[in-house]
């Protein structure tokens, strides 16, 4: 059997659309990957550790970056987003835009020269705008392909190319491979494809509307992806929990579960991953500090997953982490910016409060912001919720038949599921090809 | 050998820090170690790691040449029985392992070598099995034969005779048949019961072990069967028996007659 | 033979390594090591930057062997041997030295003494280092077929997606028919689907003529590698023989049976499994129920969430209330678990229909009389008693007794509940680490329907990699016997547990290299030393204790 003139395009560069991209690849199929920021690894390369087993999380997903680059059948299209689509006899166009680089990809080394010299500081959002970065950067160190982008809205050279006089462009003066491109422009171009995977993953739950957590009002309140860049060994604070409103370390850190999940004013289903990922938190917290003592506080413990139960009692157990059933009513704080929680026991209904000195959320996993905007693009439906939707007989088919979806695009969902999706969403775009190709 | 002087800063405290040799699995017990550092189980960091794919590559070679080296403790771990990722390469470590600790028992350096089970899952036990063995080792003290303790000739001695004898092929013969005529009985279909083969090849063991060690003291200077019955303090008919095999075998022979005595060299 | 140059790459890890071990110092040191003619710390070796440092560092000194000490060979091992390759160097002559997994993070409380120890490890890789050998992999052929054991709905969903691929499938299955624990079910959540709906796929099985279906039929034997199994099934007692390129586990699980938990008796106190069969035979009536959730799981003996319990209880109580909006349905539990999309969305239905949901504690379980439950209402802070006409036990998932055997015939892993151990549970969720079998379905963890079918697709997916090409890719590191040594006494022979030595024509004792794992016991028992393991040779070996021994020297 041929497949090697068969191409699939995979949407989408998490652990997801990585995984699917790699077994069809092995396969045979030309896979083209496609992914809006400028480097692949999507949410999982923002993760300080896995859960249960506490293995690094970019140590595990580094290996599956660079087979992705080096693979023979595999081109990756950073910077890159699906405009148009048009469902042909067999397969399907799809229109791309590509975001200009600024920056040559063949002749760039990742030396980090210009980074030094660029004047112009950004909020970089691979740290959960945490910390500054560049106008000129890599989005994150491991980033792959470990090449230099040019953030257009705030380089000054961009942003004042139209003036007389030139200004800035020391990145351009500094680099020794002539990799700086100041004339690139976004371009349109179509690739074929026999089939699609869709594997745009989710966002975080921005709780900002849910003014009774008092984040964004009090600097003590951050979300669970903020902390999981805090205790990253290369995140913003190296590592160190450090409070945000006196740069202190916090002893006693309170997580709340369902943070807009589980909330029909907000997101009604359950994100799934939260009480797990909290436990993980609290774990690394001891780890990071022995004196920090952590407590969850929740509604419904839910750890089906494999050695996930386990993983709780080892808190408990080892860790010293405490489990409260109870629903914040209210977080305020006190004189020195120490968050108070006002919360109903829920097995007492009794209402009570507690003291810590930090608060981290567990918000939501929500669809991405272009989810419904895609969906409309490709004609694939979505459910009540704007995830994409699948049936219980066939999990990662969408509607359209050669569009298949995985990972958490589908619905809330940890690494093993998007991996087994992701995998299982290759087997299915192949068996379509082999159908129908005939 | 002896020359190894200086110690490593970290002993300036004159605490004795063992050096200890891990012989681990890949499958099992490496995994089981790398899953102690993921979980973050702490233990002394005395041990130093060869991986090797399965224990039952773990010749006893190996551990004699170690621990002639110096090596004050060797910890040899694989998966537990029935788990083997090659099916039952740890029956054969097990073995093999038990043929070194009875001869390891005449020099009293049996207790510096260990054989354990780690599944992959046993992070924690790991970290135990190292962190008790590494206790262990450090109350017995540094190994005689450490650059430490300034070896004596002796025991020096009797070790090469002992790595000799698990080098030798009939040991090795016997040795590798154990198992399978245990278990599956020798070429005339008899089953031979696993305690009398045992008690066979411990006779055989202690036999080339003295046969050994005789040709050892004989290589330094010649000697009569008198003079070597004292020096391994057996008696003189057995170590007459011994002279013969070995004379047999071509490996010494009558170096000149003193008195009435005969006296035997080993042939270069 | 060519001057030995060896490159060192010393990683911080970020601070993994870096935070604990004093990364500059071991630098220095090893600078100092034979052969070594090139050093250099990454703070992450194993990203694009880190890989590219490497490849410069061989081109630009002229590096014949590479040594990168950081994490576990375990994982990243390919990785490097890749960049070898690619660099026009033999892949074997990298070596990996474990200073993360086995020196930083297991000496965290004691910074000199991990770097003491990150010496003697990267010095003892470097003596390795000097003695390795080029080896060469070699292909062998796959047959493009697969065995799938079991024929539930996660194999049948692979055997479906392969065969559509044009690949040959064949199921066996122990029972009479397909189908699996579906079979038993009733209807299925949230869309009260019914589940014979789901298993029309029986159909299109039997009538594929890609897929061969063996029911009755029991493994018996497994031998061979991949690309090249060798099958005996039993079926009817007769024994059937055939060849596969790879293998699936789908064997699926049994329900608990709760005998001697809360008075089971099969009639007034039974099973979710055994009410959906009072549904499928219409023989319920029942009007005041409780169900106890976590019946045998999440305690001592079985600390885990089966998953799919309560969602299973609520489709049941939903189904009685639409049937009997009297009846009286009340479920204890310990938490409730709908996680995802729809289910919460069921539980909060189910709910409004006038299930009860009350908490019990783990440490006061219900007590179930003749004729009342008892239980601790951990909000009212008091005994609660409840009338019932049937008392419905929520079971867990668990493992089939003959895992533990069909585990063995293959060489894969369980885990302490029986359940099959996969490669990595993050990335590698439907792998063994053995080449050419998978698993996918109930029998690795607890699954509900939709989750057991794409783990189906994800095996199907992993087999058709290897499948859809023609051949495989296989290790150089394995035995080898030194003809001169060799006296044929065979003792080789007999220990291999691969059959992998044998006798050829010339009545040597040969290795057949496609058959050998590399374990090694044929080297350790082989009288003469006639027998190597390639990259794990006695010299090797002997080379790695000497430098172990020799760090006293040094300071």
């Amino acid at each position: 059997m041929n497949q090697n003139a068969k191409k699939v395009m995979v949407i989408g560069g998490g652990i997801a659309g990585i995984q699917s991209s790699l077994d069809l690849g092995d396969m045979g199929y030309k896979v083209a990957l496609i992914e809006q920021e400028p480097c692949i690894g999507g949410r999982m390369a923002q993760l300080d550790k896995t859960l249960p087993t506490n293995d690094c999380s970019i140590c595990i997903l580094a290996p599956k970056l660079s087979d992705c680059f080096r693979h023979p059948n595999i081109k990756i299209h950073s910077l890159t987003q699906v405009q148009k689509i048009s469902k042909k006899e067999q397969g399907f166009t799809v229109t791309l835009l590509r975001k200009a680089r600024f920056v040559n990809e063949d002749l760039c080394i990742n030396c980090g020269l210009c980074v030094e010299k660029c004047p112009s500081k950004v909020l970089d959002t691979f740290e959960m705008k945490m910390n500054k970065r560049k106008a000129i950067y890599l989005y994150y160190l491991q980033g792959v392909p470990a090449i230099m982008a040019i953030d257009k809205e705030k380089c000054l050279y961009l942003k004042n190319k139209n003036k007389e006089k030139r200004v800035c462009g020391f990145c351009e003066d500094v680099c020794q491979h002539n990799a700086i491109d100041f004339t690139q422009t976004d371009t349109n171009y179509t690739l074929e494809s026999d089939a699609i995977i869709l594997a745009v993953g989710s966002n975080q739950y921005d709780p900002t509307p849910l003014y009774a957590y008092g984040y964004k009002k009090y600097k003590n309140v951050i979300t669970g992806l903020e902390y999981e860049r805090m205790i990253s060994a290369s995140g913003p604070t190296e590592g160190h929990i450090t409070r945000l409103s006196d740069k202190k370390h916090p002893k006693t850190i309170a997580f709340v579960q369902c943070v807009g999940s589980r909330d029909v004013n907000t997101n009604p289903y359950c994100s799934s991953i939260c009480c797990t990922y909290s436990t993980k938190h609290a774990i690394l917290s001891r780890e990071h500090d022995e004196e920090i003592q952590s407590s969850i506080f929740y509604i419904d413990l839910r750890a089906g997953g494999k050695g996930f139960q386990k993983y709780i009692e080892r808190a408990k157990n080892e860790y010293g982490v405490k489990y409260i059933r109870g629903k914040i009513a209210e977080i305020k704080i006190d004189e020195n910016e120490n968050p108070i929680l006002f919360y109903e026991d829920l097995d007492t209904f009794d209402v009570k409060s507690k003291k810590v000195e930090f608060v981290i959320l567990a918000c939501a996993m929500i669809p991405t912001k272009n989810s419904d905007k895609l969906a409309k693009v490709l004609g694939i439906e979505l459910d009540e919720f704007n995830f994409v939707k699948s049936s219980i007989d066939s999990p990662v088919n969408t509607n359209v038949p050669g569009i298949f979806a995985c990972g958490a695009c589908l619905g809330p969902q940890d690494i093993p599921h998007s991996v087994i999706n992701a995998s299982g969403a290759a087997a299915k775009a192949s068996e379509y090809i082999s159908r129908t190709k005939r | 050998m002896n020359e190894l002087i200086t110690e490593p800063k970290s002993e300036s405290d004159n605490e004795f820090e063992p050096k200890i040799l891990g012989f681990l699995c890949n499958w099992c017990s490496y995994a089981g170690a790398d899953l102690a550092g993921v979980s973050r189980n702490q233990y002394p960091p005395n041990i130093r790691v060869i991986r090797l794919m399965c224990s039952g590559r773990v010749d006893p070679v190996f551990v004699m040449d170690a621990l002639i080296k110096g090596v004050d403790g060797i910890l040899i771990l694989g998966c537990h029985l029935g788990d083997c990722h090659y099916g039952e390469g740890n029956y054969e470590a097990q073995v093999n392992y038990e043929m070194l600790n009875n001869l390891l028992k005449y020099v009293k350096m049996d207790n510096r070598v260990d054989l354990g089970w780690v599944s992959a899952a046993e992070g924690t036990y790991f970290a135990k099995i190292v962190t008790d063995f590494t206790n262990k080792i450090r109350s017995l003290g540094p190994s005689p034969l450490s650059s430490k303790s300034n070896p004596s000739k002796e025991l020096l001695l009797n070790m090469k005779a002992i790595k000799q004898v698990v080098y030798d092929p009939r040991t090795r013969k016997l040795v590798g048949r154990e198992r399978f005529i245990t278990l599956h009985g020798n070429v005339y279909d008899e089953k031979i019961d696993e305690d009398e083969f045992a008690l066979l090849l411990r006779d055989s063991l202690e036999a080339e072990y003295i046969r050994n060690q005789i040709y050892f003291y004989l290589k330094e200077s010649p000697s009569s069967v008198k003079d070597m019955s004292e020096k391994i303090g057996i008696d003189t008919k057995t170590i007459f028996e011994h002279f013969l095999v070995l004379r047999q075998r071509t490996l010494i022979d009558l170096s000149e007659i003193k008195g009435y005595s005969p006296v035997y060299k080993v042939i270069k | 033979m060519d001057e030995i140059r060896i490159g060192v790459f010393v990683c911080h890890c970020g601070t993994n390594i870096a935070g604990f071990v004093d990364i500059a110092s071991v630098e220095e040191y090893v600078k100092t090591l034979p052969h070594v003619v090139f050093t250099q710390r990454n703070l992450y070796t194993c990203s694009e930057t880190g890989l590219l440092a490497i490849k410069n560092g061989i081109e630009e000194n002229k590096l014949n062997r590479v040594i990168v000490a950081a994490c576990t060979p375990r994982t990243h091992e390919p990785l490097f041997r890749g960049i070898c390759s690619e660099m026009g160097l033999n892949p074997y002559f990298f070596e990996f030295v474990n200073i993360r997994e086995q020196c930083s993070w297991v000496h965290q409380k004691d910074r000199e003494k991990a770097t003491l120890k990150a010496r003697d490890l990267i010095r003892m890789g470097v003596a390795r280092a000097a003695l390795l050998e080029p080896l060469e992999k070699f292909q062998i052929d796959v047959k493009p077929s697969t065995l799938i054991i079991g024929g539930g709905i996660s194999g049948m969903t692979a055997a479906s997606n392969l065969a559509n691929q044009g690949f040959e499938a064949i199921i066996v299955e122990k029972d009479i028919e397909l189908g699996g624990q579906l079979r038993h079910h009733h209807k299925l959540y949230p869309g009260n689907m019914d589940s014979q709906e789901i298993l029309s796929i029986i159909e299109e099985i039997l009538k594929n003529p890609k897929i061969i279906v063996h029911t009755s039929s029991k493994i018996k034997d497994i031998d061979g590698y991949i690309g090249n199994f060798d099958i005996t099934i039993l079926k009817d007692e007769e024994e059937i023989k055939f060849g596969v390129g790879t293998i699936i586990v789908a064997t699926g699980t049994d329900l608990l049976k709760p005998k001697g938990l809360y008075n089971y008796d099969g009639k007034k106190v039974i099973t979710q499994k055994e009410l959906e069969l009072l549904f499928k035979k219409d023989q319920f009536n029942f009007k005041n129920i409780v169900m106890i959730q976590c019946v045998g799981s999440r305690n001592k003996e079985r600390p885990y969430c089966s998953s799919i319990c309560c969602m299973t209880a609520m489709k049941n109580a939903r189904y009685i209330k639409e049937k009997n909006p009297d009846a009286e349905i009340i479920i204890l539990n310990r938490d409730i678990y709908t996680s995802g999309t729809y289910q919460e969305t069921y539980y909060r239905d189910a709910r409004k229909m006038g299930i009860i949901f009350s908490r019990y504690n783990e440490s006061k379980l219900p007590k179930v009389s003749e004729e009342s439950v008892i239980y601790f209402n951990e909000s009212m802070k008091e005994e609660i008693e409840i009338k019932y006409d049937l008392v419905v036990l929520s079971t867990p998932l668990i493992s089939y007794g003959e895992s533990k055997e069909l585990s063995k015939m293959l060489k894969v892993p369980i885990d302490e509940f029986g359940f099959f151990l996969e490669a990595h549970v993050k990335l590698r969720p439907v792998d063994f680490s053995n080449d050419g079998i998978f698993v996918c379905g109930t029998c690795k963890w607890p699954a509900n329907v939709p989750e057991s079918i794409s783990q189906g697709y994800a095996a199907a997916s992993r087999v058709t990699r290897i499948i859809s090409k023609d051949s495989f890719t296989v290790e150089g590191a394995t035995a080898w016997i030194d003809q001169d040594k060799c006296v044929t006494c065979e003792i080789c022979l007999k220990k291999c547990a691969y059959k992998a030595i044998t006798r050829d024509e010339e009545e040597r004792v040969i290795v057949r290299t496609v058959l050998c794992k590399g374990c090694g016991v044929c080297a350790t028992t082989c009288p003469q030393h006639a027998i190597e393991i390639r990259h794990y040779t006695d010299n090797q070996v002997e080379s790695q204790i000497t430098a172990l021994l020799e760090g006293d020297l040094v300071e």
